[in-house]
């Protein structure tokens, strides 16, 4: 028996030894040109990524993040030139670009006409008269339903979550910036009013709604709530949450509420320490092409409006109906942009959304 | 002992111990550092001081979600040592020999599948619209819907499906290993099987309890998915705050000094059991 | 059935029930995770109306996935081996020979084990950082074996038994080498300890998932690119990924226990029929 025993450990160790090289440099450093993208999960989907690996023969590494803080920390631990292509918060883009992270984006080579006037937020892609990111998808942080259980009538006054009616029937969606922002609009409040002196209000009002939440969570944890019937109405939710399931369960729906909306926006850009930055600009032309703003728009992870306008002539009438394509005007004319808090008033939204979730 | 088998036995322990000291060792005590330091909005402050270990003490969440952390790992540690070791003792005792690593095989393979895909079917199965809900309604044993997901119920059912079979590997490893003949020299000497059990069987398992229970103790006390999956952010544990601070603030330096704070809780049990075990054997 | 031959007393009968619903618990999740990877539509809960393989064909197709998978066995086979090996002469050291400080060092050895693995991925991630080393595989694997090694290193030290030493001497003076008494006594007599040690320190890398998770960068290995893909929404894909894993696994164990029992059980037989 010791034998085959010694056969065994010698395999293994003989299996780490010839296995250790390859482990050190990687699995994928056989590809021949790569092009690496920080950026949120609706890329990964390989029905977007794969036409242009195939069209340029290259490979796209993709490192998906939820948050510019934690994309920040993920530049701030690596080298330069480790990243080529930012898929960041529009909100957030003046503060990176102060930084000096981004490189300029040529505007007349990019889309930025055909991009719906409200989104294209040039306050915030430009900079000294020039740009840095462009506008490729937005949606809204609103509230996702299930109106076979719920009064769809109701869902139109966020008040009504606050009452008894639905109590224990609500997800919340754990991100602080829309939900506080979505809290200051049932307050009477506009988004950029939250500052260290209301805070303590919305802070009452959070506490008053986790009386009635049957549960927080993140993505997965909050659609699977309300997939299963755990919970009823997902605060915070709207296409990017239902928008892939109602094929399924078509009694899944969305809507914006009288008091209005938070709109969500991702941008591309090209990071100033690139060295593949020709190839970085393909990628972002790619994206905002109509081809590519339609597989975005519809992509595995969550849905969203493309934001260039020519994408529409790609889709089919049930992926514009999910998104609202027709109500577009009249939602974005209602929505509010993410309100972005300085350092300090950041941290301390994020010391009440802790304590928030410990109740 | 001669200069030359010392060496030697050095050469054996060097190569466990150098790995040790670079990659655990190193890495605590650059972390002990960091709690020291702050991070203010964007930037790192590299000046030592206490500030974290304050916050610790003045913001109620952070000394809430240890306090909590405590109470589920306690729970679950003790229920699974109690439903694990029957396990352990049936499958050492009364399945036939040549079953057992079939039967050990058989309750390890789950396990397998994936840690990550195991808390999320447990959601799954615990929802109001999953699985033991529907059959509790078909049967007829409720009527209404029942819903255990998104709750510390929920987290703890999760863990304790993970340590049971932790323990009963840790238990059966230790129940094997008792000669036969002790229990038997017990029946011997008039001990009815109760005697037997009480007296000589589970002070002889106790190592491997001890060992099972703390190595369920850590990992539990640790844990990120398991609560982040199953407990619906109703009741936070210390790992969930902690990941807070880094992916949302990425706040190293007081990650750091909850990771600390969570070490020594840890440490303590440790000291705790060791102590408990020598006093125990002497 | 020959009902002279068994004869069941009531502790037995209760002994399996007790068996039976804690094997039913322990599977029950992985029995509807399997059942519902075959579901048809997008929502895996009651009812039941598949199967398709829809979501099959979804991961087969699903680049990342499978590279991610590959990754997963390199780093579980490598750093479990590098744990064993390392954790196996440290207790061999420590077991036979008397050293100066063996307590301090045996206190270090097995220190990682009271310390969270959270703790752990957050030292190395800020180490690694401090010192400008890139996270890739390699990384993950140091960190499978921070947490593995300890695990070894007490699970054997705890089987070496003074009788085993007493045969081992026995060997030494009978003119065996140190290395021949290794090998041809110490690991054959340890070989359940060595097995059980590989068998956990595997299975821990395979499922361990936060150090993965923050000392990785492109390549990850497949807890991180299951909770990638559980970030991103509801979807029966992860049921088929935990289901086709959950099958690798089933037959990675029997062609283990075939290739490393079988031969065992022949020769006992012979032995039998000699």
């Amino acid at each position: 028996m010791s034998r085959t025993l010694f056969g065994a450990a010698a395999f293994a160790l003989a299996g780490a030894v010839t296995l250790g090289g390859p482990l050190a440099v990687g699995a994928s450093s056989a590809a021949a040109e790569e092009l690496n993208a920080l950026v949120w999960c609706d890329h990964t989907d390989p029905a977007l990524i794969r036409p242009f690996e195939e069209k340029h023969g290259v490979r796209v590494n993709l490192k998906e993040y939820e948050g510019t803080g934690t994309a920040l920390a993920l530049v701030e631990q690596s080298q330069p030139g480790d990243w080529d292509v930012f898929v960041i918060d529009g909100v957030d883009v003046p503060r990176v670009a102060e930084a000096g992270l981004l490189a300029e984006l040529p505007a007349d080579e990019l889309p930025l006409d055909q991009v719906f006037e409200p989104v294209q937020m040039r306050d915030v892609t430009f900079r000294d008269g020039k740009m840095y990111a462009i506008m490729e998808k937005f949606g809204y942080n609103v509230v996702g339903y299930d109106k076979s259980k719920v009064d769809p009538a109701d869902m139109r006054d966020l008040s009504v979550l606050w009452g008894d009616k639905y109590a224990d029937r609500i997800a919340v969606y754990d991100y602080y910036i829309p939900l506080m922002n979505l809290v200051a609009l049932k307050l009477g409040m506009e988004p950029s009013d939250i500052s260290a002196e209301t805070l303590p209000q919305i802070r009452e009002a959070l506490f008053e709604l986790k009386d009635r939440a049957a549960m927080v969570g993140e993505v997965v944890s909050s659609t699977t709530a309300l997939a299963t019937g755990e919970a009823d109405i997902l605060l915070g939710g709207g296409e990017w949450a239902v928008a892939v399931m109602q094929a399924d369960n078509p009694n899944l729906d969305w809507v914006l509420p009288d008091q209005g909306g938070v709109l969500w926006s991702q941008s591309i850009a090209i990071f100033e320490s690139s060295e593949r930055k020709e190839l970085a600009l393909e990628f972002v032309k790619y994206i905002m092409s109509p081809e590519g703003q339609a597989r975005l728009a519809t992509s595995d992870c969550f849905w969203g409006m493309p934001a260039n306008r020519e994408a529409g002539a790609l889709l089919t009438d049930a992926q514009k109906a999910a998104l609202r394509w027709d109500e577009q005007e009249a939602f974005l004319a209602k929505s509010h942009r993410y309100f972005i808090p300085d350092a300090e008033l950041d941290a301390e939204m994020l010391d009440v959304w802790t304590e928030f979730l410990q109740r | 002992m001669t200069a030359g088998s010392r060496l030697r036995a050095w050469g054996f322990v060097a190569p466990a111990a150098l790995w040790t000291a670079a990659f655990f060792l190193l890495p605590l005590a650059v972390m002990a550092l960091y709690s020291l330091w702050r991070r203010v909005g964007m930037t790192l402050v590299a000046e030592p001081g206490l500030a974290n270990y304050l916050a610790f003490v003045e913001k109620s969440f952070f000394l809430e979600s240890l306090l909590n952390s405590l109470e589920v790992t306690l729970t679950v540690t003790i229920l699974s040592i109690l439903f694990a070791y029957p396990l352990a003792w049936i499958l050492a005792e009364k399945v036939p020999e040549r079953f057992q690593r079939l039967a050990l095989l058989a309750a390890v393979l789950p396990f397998w599948t994936s840690y990550v895909v195991r808390s999320y079917s447990w959601l799954l199965v615990l929802s109001e619209g999953g699985v033991i809900s529907t059959f509790l309604l078909d049967v007829g044993l409720t009527q209404e819907a029942v819903s255990l997901a998104n709750s510390r119920t929920a987290t703890v059912i999760g863990f304790v499906h993970f340590f049971v079979m932790l323990l009963t590997l840790t238990i059966y490893a230790n129940l094997v290993q008792l000669p036969k003949s002790y229990a038997k020299a017990a029946q011997d000497l008039g001990a009815g099987p109760v005697a037997t059990f009480v007296h000589v069987v589970l002070p002889l398992t106790l190592p491997g309890i001890m060992v099972g229970a703390f190595l369920t103790f850590v990992l539990c006390i640790g844990d990120y998915i398991t609560p982040q999956i199953l407990g619906g952010a109703q009741e936070l544990l210390l790992p969930q705050t902690i990941m807070l601070q880094i992916q949302r603030r990425s706040d190293f330096p007081m990650a750091s000094a909850l990771a600390m704070i969570l070490m020594a809780v840890v440490t303590l049990a440790y000291v705790a059991c060791a102590r408990w075990l020598k006093l125990d054997r002497a | 059935m020959t009902p002279r031959t068994v004869r069941l007393r009531p502790a037995d009968l209760l002994a399996a029930a007790y068996a039976a619903l804690l094997y039913g618990f322990i599977f029950l999740p992985v029995a509807v995770l399997v059942l519902f990877s075959f579901q048809e539509s997008r929502i895996p809960v009651p009812p039941f109306d598949g199967p398709s393989l829809r979501w099959y064909e979804a991961m087969f197709a699903d680049r990342r996935m499978m590279e991610a998978l590959v990754n997963s066995i390199l780093v579980a086979l490598v750093s479990s081996s590098v744990s064993l090996a390392l954790g196996f002469l440290a207790a061999y050291g420590l077991a036979r020979h008397r050293l100066p400080g063996a307590g301090a060092l045996k206190l270090i050895l097995t220190a990682p084990l009271t310390v969270s693995y959270l703790i752990i991925a957050m030292g190395l991630l800020i180490t690694f950082n401090t010192l400008g080393v890139s996270r890739s595989l390699l990384t993950i694997g140091i960190g499978h074996v921070v947490i593995n090694l300890p695990l070894c290193f007490a699970i054997l030290y705890s089987q070496m038994g003074g009788h085993q030493a007493q045969i081992e001497r026995a060997a030494r003076d009978l003119g065996a080498s140190e290395a021949q008494v290794i090998l041809l006594v110490a690991v054959p007599m340890l070989w359940p300890a060595l097995f059980a040690a590989f068998f956990l320190a595997f299975t821990f890398s395979w499922d361990e998932f936060i150090i993965a998770l923050l000392v990785s960068r492109f390549d990850v290995t497949l807890p991180v690119e299951i909770w990638n893909m559980l970030r991103s929404g509801l979807n029966p894909q992860t049921n088929a990924v935990g289901s086709f894993v959950f099958l690798i696994s089933f037959l990675f164990v029997i062609a283990l226990d075939l290739a490393l029992f079988g031969r065992r059980r022949a020769r006992s037989r012979r032995g039998a029929a000699a």
